[in-house]
């Protein structure tokens, strides 16, 4: 699998890591880039190395995803590049490239710019190395490196108090969750013996002491807990609404899709590749799985039913949006399991298109000052017909309607809700998608059909934000014809760990 | 050889020390120390079983983890400075103006 360009720089065997490294270079040159001109304002170069790099990425990832997506692994087994983790890589890459595009006039009056690129980027490295990582080491190691930089991102206006609870909360939550995820992986190696995926998978498919079934049981669960802190869901969901709120609307994006899709992964890997559910029947977490999506779901509807203001009503769509790909180990009865994997990826692909755009149009109206509640977004279509279809375009796409990608993997996760015969998750399914139709429905009626603010004009339009939101909102509507071109990538992928 | 039991009990309690400091304090550098409590409960396991299982594996992985607790502590501490400037206390309680 070697080609003569990575044989050219010397790279040999680790020729598949080359987007994550890619990644690592991009942060180190824009630190580079900020140390060389430290006082000048150098944004537009800092955000044009940012997205290079990250497209950079997302071209070499998505070559090797669809050109030769057999599995790789590296470093003894640490590592495993393979069609899942280049599937995710895509999902990371093109939300950095977006989230960059727009940041470029969201932070242009805002200092430290070279390093919120830069955590930007080396979040994304972390995460690109968990959608890799084939052992708890690297997995948790990674986690942080993904986790770290977020902490700091949220916490970027310095002196605007939402942006420091926001980021105090996510560092609490954070920490305690990584420690309840590490104490969970120490059970598991003082029970298996080794840190390794396919070896716990291997050490527990030949059986274990019955008197090990419950450290083994408290052990999974904690690693639960740790997922469940990074894809925003019920237990560990309470930071997600303060930290997005609080953080900057670009940071905010990246978090709710490039982060929780990053849980997903690590979910998906360590579950169903270390402990498949042959091998642990002592513990079952698909049930935990089917419990936590119902909850989350249910929870993060309702509560965005409730809500005054639009960016936290996104943030509590975010948390029902982790319940919907949650589906996907929830609703593991055998019957569908496959079908069911891919269709959570689509669905997170899908997501990290429409939920950034959806974000990053917050951001444009922080940047406009026109305020975060409904009745401020009243008749904004007149004033910005181009971003108003966009974000409209978003909204009915995270509510399932058939005019984005939303609508194909959501029913991807229904029909495999109803052949693997988890009907309580189907109902939830629909009950909660048309519950949100509602929810979206509010801000879409705001934008068009109520009367404008009296006074307020829109001075500015910057265009790199609206770049980004018009590409988001192009690529959510492709999906819904182009969506068939990921199945396959998709399904091979998840085919892969069972 | 202690019984590994043994050493199954005392992280337990170390963690459980952790969690008890963080559901019932309110100054955010406790919150910080008990998390790290925590942490090392998890490197006793790993330590521990690393012995028990006689590879090393588990003891390379907690000099790992002292890193990574070690930056942990270096963004948290960055992020409740930014607290005190904001609110002048590192209380956790105090941050509540989520609304804005």
């Amino acid at each position: 699998m070697t080609d003569p360009v990575s044989a050219a720089l010397g790279l040999g065997g680790y020729q598949p890591l080359v987007p994550a490294l890619l990644l690592g270079v991009t942060a180190l040159l824009v630190l580079l880039v900020d140390t060389i001109w430290p006082n000048e304002q150098s944004n537009t170069l800092l955000a044009t190395v940012t997205i290079a790099g990250s497209l950079a990425s997302l071209l070499v990832a998505g070559a090797q995803l669809f050109l030769s997506p057999e599995a790789a692994t590296l470093f003894d087994g640490q590592l495993i590049v393979d069609g899942m983790s280049l599937f995710f890589t895509v999902i990371f890459t093109s939300v950095t490239a977006l989230v960059a595009l727009a940041s470029h006039d969201y932070i242009a009056e805002r200092p430290n710019q070279g390093e919120y690129y830069a955590l930007v980027v080396l979040a994304a490295t972390g995460m690109t190395l968990l959608a890799s990582a084939n052992s708890l080491v690297t997995a948790f190691v990674s986690l942080e490196l993904a986790s770290l930089p977020s902490y700091a991102l949220v916490a970027y206006l310095k002196d605007n108090r939402g942006s420091a609870e926001g980021s105090l909360k996510y560092l609490l939550i954070g920490g305690l969750s990584s420690a309840v995820f590490l104490y969970g992986i120490s059970l598991v190696y003082a029970v298996t013996g080794t840190l390794k995926l396919t070896e716990i998978a291997t050490v527990l498919d030949a059986g274990i002491d019955g008197s090990l079934t419950g450290v083994l049981g408290i052990g999974i669960v904690m690693i639960l807990g740790g997922v469940a802190f990074k894809t925003a869901s019920v237990p560990f969901h309470f930071w997600a609404p303060e930290a997005y709120e609080g953080a900057p609307a670009p940071i905010a994006g990246f978090l709710s899709s490039a982060s929780k899709a990053a849980g997903f992964v690590l979910a998906f890997r360590v579950f169903l590749t270390a402990f498949p559910t042959s091998a642990v029947a002592g513990v079952d977490w698909v049930l935990a799985f089917e419990v936590l999506a119902l909850i989350t779901m249910t929870l993060g509807t309702f509560a965005a039913a409730t809500q005054e203001e639009v960016k936290r009503m996104l943030a509590y769509s975010s948390i029902a949006h982790a319940g919907y790909a949650l589906i996907a180990l929830g609703a593991l009865t055998g019957a569908a399991d496959r079908l069911l994997v891919g269709a959570g990826m689509l669905h997170l692909l899908v997501y990290g298109f429409m939920n950034t755009g959806a974000f990053l149009f917050i951001a444009l109206a922080e940047q406009w000052g026109i305020g975060r509640r409904f009745e401020d977004f009243n008749g904004l279509a007149k004033e910005a017909p181009v971003a108003c279809t966009a974000m409209s375009l978003f909204l009915v796409s995270l509510a399932g309607l058939p005019f984005g990608g939303g609508f194909v993997s959501k029913y991807f996760l229904l029909l495999g809700t109803v052949l693997s015969s988890s009907y309580l998750l189907a109902a939830a399914l629909i009950v909660n998608s048309a519950l949100s139709v509602y929810i979206y429905a509010r801000v879409i009626k705001a934008m068009w059909i109520e009367d404008p603010v009296p006074g307020r004009t829109i001075e500015e339009y910057p265009t790199g934000l609206y770049a980004a939101v018009v590409v988001a909102a192009v690529v959510t509507v492709l999906l819904l014809p182009g969506l068939a071109l990921f199945t396959d990538p998709a399904q091979l992928a998840s085919n892969a760990l069972f | 050889m202690i019984a590994a039991k043994y050493y199954l009990l005392l992280s337990a309690a170390v963690f459980c020390i952790g969690l008890f400091g963080i559901l019932t304090r309110r100054n955010a550098l406790i919150f910080l120390m008990s998390i790290e409590l925590m942490l090392n409960a998890a490197n006793i396991n790993l330590v521990a079983f690393s012995a028990q299982h006689g590879n090393l594996s588990g003891q390379v992985f907690s000099l790992f983890t002292m890193a990574l607790a070690a930056a942990e502590v270096a963004v948290g501490i960055g992020i409740i400075l930014v607290l005190y400037r904001n609110f002048d206390d590192v209380d956790v309680t105090t941050a509540t103006t989520m609304r804005w």
